[in-house]
Parts: structure tokens; C-alpha cells; sequence
């Protein structure tokens, strides 16, 4: 269980995602939109951190708030059509996609209920001690059991970079 | 620390394919623009060089890199259809590199890199394996189909095909979790162990990952109901990748299908097969009666191939190793008659672009009788008539499924190869039977594009007289010992 200090950080940190990710979706301006969205991903951030996943906190913040959320701002900030007034920011299916969230939450809310009363945790396999997500075990893993996946993954990059050239380049060059 | 052993020989085919494509783009940076073609040569050596590597571990049976890399007689025989579809392809794609003024370099690196990821996930005995080969194979694909960048249609393509095959590698993510979560490994050999089936309540999360899983392969195999961007990217693609893409990724596919659902998922065959089944009959009926009504041959062969996956999945359907050895017989017929179609296709299209009706093949049998002649056995092995590769085939597929019962989905196929051979034989019908008032366009006879044809005709013809010479009906499905 949680200590007290780290049962009131949880619920700040939870306030604070709930309100930034409303306002994602409900501000007029969408560069503001783009910025509370990367608040919301800073504090899951810090919910990995309460969980003992360190590894995942930092890939959270260096995948999410530094590549995806600045992309986006980028992205938003180069095409000058997005910021005009005329463009409409709000969703035009906002019941329908109030009804789809409602139920998600449903699924979710009853599966964790059901998670928690089912002794062994409905059927999955037990988790794997803790020590195994920091990421000196993850870099362990990495080189030696994962060994092959990982030089893998280079490949894949090397690939998605010259893909990307090709693709991107002038004719002629 | 302990490291983990590592058989260098077992992964020398891939290590070869690897360093290909390095090679290639090292050629590519410091030759002069007019003398890249020589990659081109560069490509194919280096398969066939890789062929040896593959043939020197024929009757290797052992899994090296902690269990993750399996070397066996399955995955040979996978990684030499890859490399046979990849050599053809090479021979293919000379001319219409030169014709199309593509950057060479580039585009055989891209082309061998793609089979380096097919080649791994033949041989992967790991979920996460398969997953980074799928990866390293999909998105040397997307590039490659919008190659030819002033082309919208071929923008188009690769846009399509990005985006719907980025949300299917979604899909093939969050299943591996799910069956992580399940069965706590993702190893294809300890979930294949009855031992490691001690929790008794996973069945439910072992089956959503599956199902999760199944939507994500069913996308790279063109089934149904996932095969809506078949047609328009294999339309914008440029003509010599869309060979490539029909063939191989779907080879691909199927290899990773066979090690999940019927190897470690095997237990739960009888489960699974309705939901193959009717995977396998809705796919073959979309792509038969759609591909009826197409007047572009590169449409019709698109819904042609997902005709031909439908056929496919009644291995999965069946799910016994005689099945899945069969269905690995059908996928070297396919890559030979279908990359045969495709080359006439190439030669008849020549330099004009975007022009691929099948009215364009009029008259094509009186002028140019060899082409003709290719083109119709290519077309009547795809419907499957013998006795061409593509009734070998269907034969020893068919006859896998009887002999578990299958009947009525054997039934159902007989049905639709009685189908496609209306679209198939139509083609014939405008090459023989009409005869042009107008010049046909001239037609070069580039000598790289014309041994790949001759390779593909004699391939049709010699796997569908002798199919038991040549091919190994007895493959087991993964390495048995470590």
C-alpha cells in the first residue's frame, strides 16, 4: 500500500491529469490544447514514478512530453490554418464521444473491481518481482537474453532513416 | 552476467542479407548517378550468396540467441521462397528502375532490408522477434511504395499503406501483451510446453491476445475484413513493388500464423478453427466476386491475392502440421506464378505510366506469342488448372483439410477457384481471341526481365508436374531441442 505522502502526491497528481486532459479537449485555442497535453503526460509520468516504474516514467517523458507533444506543437505551429478562428477547434460528435468514453470507463472501472476481488488477479500470471522493471535489470535483459530483438531495433531505425531520406529529399540531389 | 549463446552460422543467411543491403547503400553513396545500376547486380549476387548460407544449414535443428532465433527446416524453407521472390524481383525491377529513372541504390537496399525482416520473422521463436521483423519488413515497404515521388497515385499509396499498417502494428502490440499477460512468456517454445499452461483462468487473456494478434497478421495477409487498402496500394505502388508486396509479406504472414496458432496455440485448435474458417470463406468470396468487375489487370491481381489468402487460411482453418506444410508449398507456387504475372504485366506496360487496363493486353497473344503463352499459364495456374503449380497447390491443400474433415470449406473453395477462372481466363480471351486494328505499342525485351520470366515458366510448369521432387512435405513446425 501507499504511504501518506505518497497518497496525497497520488491525488495531486491525478487532480492535475484529470484537469489538464479537460482541457485538451475543450479549449478554443489549440496551441494551448497541445501544451496541457503535455502536462497530462508530465503527471503520468508521475504515476509510473508511485508505481516503482522509474523506466517507464522516463521513457513517458522522454518519448511522449519531448518527441510526440513537441512534434505536435510544432506541427500546429507551422501549418497557421490550425490557429485561425474560422477553423472550428471543437468536436462536432461531442455526445457521442462523451458516450464512448463513458462506457470505456465502465469496462475499465469494472475490470479493476473485478481484478481486485478475484484472488491472483483474474487469471493473469503473477508479476514479476519488482526489481526487474529499474532499469539496470532492464539494461541487463537487454544485453543478453534480448540481445537479438535489440541489435534488431537498430536495423529498423537505420531503415526508418533511410526510408525517411529517400522520401524527403529533392529530385536531383 | 551470463551472456547467451550465439550461433553465428545458424544467422550467417541473415547476417549476409544485413550486410547486402549496407553494401548497397555504401555502393549507392560513392558510385557516379549513371553507374548505380550496378547495385542491381550487387542485389542479386548477394541473394544467391545467401541461398548457400541458407542450404548450409539445411537439417539444422536448434534455437541460439536465448531461444529466440530458431533455426530449423521450417524456417529454410520459408527464407528460400523469400529469397527466390526477392531474386525474381531484382531481375524485374532492372528495367523499370532505368524506364522510371528511380534511385537504384536506394531501392534495392530498401528491397533487401525488407527481406531481412521477413527472413527474421520466419525464424523468430519469439513474440518480440516477429514483431521488430515485422517492423523492419513494413516499413522498408511503405517507402518503397511511394517511390516514385512525383507520382500522386503512388503518394497515395504509401500513405494508405503507412497509416492502416501503422494501426495494425497497434493491434499486433497490445495482443503480444495481452498474451504476455496470459501466459507470462512470450517465447513460442515455452507457450508451445503443456507445463507452462499451469494458471488455469488465462484461457479468456490467451484468447483476446490472439484475437488481437490474428487482426494485425490478417492486415499484412490481405484477409478479409481487413483488405479494404489492398487494391488502391498495390494500384499506386509502382508495378515492380507490388510484385514484391503480394508475395512475400504475405509468406511472412502466414509463416508467423503457423508458428502462433498452430504450434503454441495448438491446444486450442478446435477453438480457433470456426473462427479461421469463416475468415477463409468470407476473404475468398470478397476477392473473387470484386475482382469480376475490375477492369485494371493490377486491381484484378489484387483482388486476386486476397482471394488466394482466403485459400491460404484453410490451412489455419485444418491447423495440422500436414496443413501448414501444405500451405508452404502453395506460398512458393504463388510466388512464382504471381510474380510471373506480374512480369508480363511489367513488359507490357513498358514506359507508359498509369496505364494498366486489361484492355491494353488486346491482341497481345498474335503479336508477341511467347508473352502471350507466359501470361495465360501464369493466369490459368492462379485459377488453378492443371497441371500448372497453382492446382499442385491447391491439391495437397485441399486434400490436407479433407483428411481432417474440412469438406465443406474444401467445397467452398472448389466453388470460387470455379469463379476466379472467369476473371482469369478473361484475360486470355483479349490477348487471343481480339485482335487490335491499332499498332501495339512496341515492346522491349529487357534480358534480366526476360530470365526472371523464363525461371517463373519453367517454376510453374516443373512444381506443378513434379511437386513431391522438389519440395519437402514433412517439415516440422518449430526446433525440437535446444
Amino acid at each position: 500500500m501507499l504511504s501518506e505522502t505518497a497518497s496525497l502526491v497520488f491525488w495531486v497528481i491525478a487532480f492535475v491529469t484529470i484537469i489538464s486532459a479537460i482541457f485538451v479537449v475543450s479549449l478554443r485555442n489549440i496551441f494551448h490544447s497541445a501544451l496541457f497535453l503535455v502536462l497530462c503526460l508530465f503527471s503520468v509520468a508521475g504515476v509510473f514514478v508511485l508505481l516503482d516504474a522509474e523506466f517507464l516514467a522516463g521513457v513517458q517523458v522522454l518519448i511522449y512530453v519531448g518527441g510526440v507533444a513537441i512534434l505536435m506543437i510544432f506541427a500546429v505551429m507551422l501549418t497557421s490554418r490550425m490557429t485561425n478562428s474560422e477553423v472550428r477547434q471543437q468536436n462536432e460528435q461531442k455526445a457521442l464521444g462523451a458516450l464512448v468514453a463513458f462506457s470505456f470507463l465502465l469496462i475499465v472501472t469494472g475490470a479493476i473491481l473485478k481484478t481486485m476481488s478475484v484472488k491472483g488477479g483474474f487469471g493473469l500470471s503473477p508479476s514479476p518481482s519488482v526489481t526487474i522493471s529499474t532499469p539496470h535489470a532492464i539494461g541487463r535483459l537487454l544485453l543478453t537474453n534480448f540481445v537479438l530483438p535489440f541489435e534488431l531495433v537498430s536495423v529498423l531505425l537505420l531503415v526508418a532513416l533511410i526510408g525517411a531520406v529517400v522520401l524527403a529529399k529533392k529530385d536531383g540531389d | 552476467m551470463e551472456f547467451p549463446q550465439i550461433d553465428y552460422v545458424a544467422i550467417l543467411p541473415e547476417i549476409i542479407i544485413c550486410g547486402l543491403a549496407l553494401l548497397i547503400m555504401l555502393f549507392a553513396a560513392f558510385l557516379p548517378r549513371d553507374r548505380r545500376w550496378i547495385t542491381g547486380h550487387i542485389a542479386w549476387f548477394g541473394i544467391i550468396v545467401a541461398s548457400f548460407a541458407v542450404w548450409m544449414n539445411w537439417g539444422t535443428d536448434t534455437r541460439t540467441f536465448a531461444g529466440m532465433y530458431s533455426i530449423d527446416l521450417f524456417s529454410s524453407v520459408l527464407k528460400l521462397i523469400f529469397l527466390l521472390g526477392s531474386l525474381l524481383v531484382v531481375f524485374m525491377s532492372e528495367n523499370y528502375i532505368r524506364l522510371h529513372k528511380l534511385e537504384a541504390g536506394e531501392y534495392y537496399a530498401l528491397i533487401i532490408f525488407s527481406l531481412f525482416g521477413m527472413m527474421m520473422m520466419a525464424s523468430a521463436a519469439d513474440l518480440v522477434v516477429f514483431f521488430v521483423g515485422l517492423e523492419i519488413m513494413s516499413v522498408a515497404l511503405y517507402v518503397l511504395a511511394g517511390f516514385r515521388r512525383s507520382d500522386p497515385k503512388s503518394n497515395e499509396s504509401s500513405l494508405k499503406y503507412f497509416l492502416l499498417g501503422a494501426f495494425a502494428t497497434g493491434f499486433i502490440v497490445l495482443g503480444i501483451a495481452f498474451v504476455f499477460g496470459a501466459v507470462g512468456t512470450t517465447s513460442i517454445a515455452q507457450m508451445f510446453d503443456p507445463q507452462q499452461y499451469t494458471l488455469a483462468n488465462s484461457f479468456f487473456y490467451l484468447m483476446v491476445g490472439g484475437g488481437l494478434l490474428l487482426i494485425g497478421l490478417a492486415f499484412k495477409l490481405a484477409s478479409f475484413p481487413f483488405h479494404m487498402w489492398v487494391p488502391d496500394v498495390y494500384e499506386g505502388a509502382p508495378t515492380a513493388v507490388t510484385a514484391f508486396m503480394s508475395s512475400g509479406p504475405k509468406a511472412a504472414a502466414i509463416a508467423v500464423l503457423a508458428r502462433v496458432f498452430v504450434v503454441a496455440f495448438g491446444q486450442h485448435i478446435t477453438q480457433l478453427s470456426p473462427m479461421f474458417w469463416s475468415l477463409s470463406v468470407l476473404t475468398m468470396f470478397t476477392g473473387n466476386l470484386i475482382a469480376i468487375s475490375q477492369t485494371n489487370i493490377k486491381r484484378m491481381l489484387a483482388y486476386s491475392s486476397i482471394a488466394h489468402a482466403g485459400y491460404m487460411l484453410i490451412a489455419f482453418a485444418t491447423g495440422t502440421a500436414e496443413a501448414v506444410n501444405s500451405v508452404v508449398f502453395y506460398l512458393l507456387t504463388y510466388t512464382v506464378m504471381n510474380l510471373g504475372a506480374f512480369m508480363v504485366l511489367l513488359v507490357v506496360e513498358g514506359k507508359e505510366d498509369g496505364d494498366n487496363e486489361i484492355t491494353s493486353f488486346t491482341g497481345l497473344g498474335r503479336r508477341h506469342p511467347f508473352l502471350g503463352a507466359a501470361m495465360t499459364l501464369f493466369l490459368i495456374s492462379l485459377a488453378g488448372i492443371p497441371p500448372t503449380a497453382g492446382f499442385a497447390g491447391k491439391f495437397f491443400l485441399f486434400k490436407a483439410a479433407v483428411a481432417k474433415g474440412q469438406i465443406p470449406l474444401v467445397v467452398i473453395a472448389v466453388i470460387n477457384s470455379l469463379i476466379s477462372v472467369y476473371y482469369y481466363l478473361r484475360v486470355v480471351v483479349v490477348m487471343f481471341m481480339i485482335d487490335t486494328q491499332t499498332e501495339f505499342r512496341p515492346v522491349s525485351y529487357p534480358a534480366f526481365l526476360y530470365v526472371a520470366l523464363v525461371v517463373a515458366v519453367l517454376g510453374t510448369i516443373v512444381l506443378g508436374v513434379f511437386p513431391t521432387s522438389f519440395f519437402p512435405f514433412d517439415i516440422p513446425l518449430l526446433a525440437s531441442g535446444r
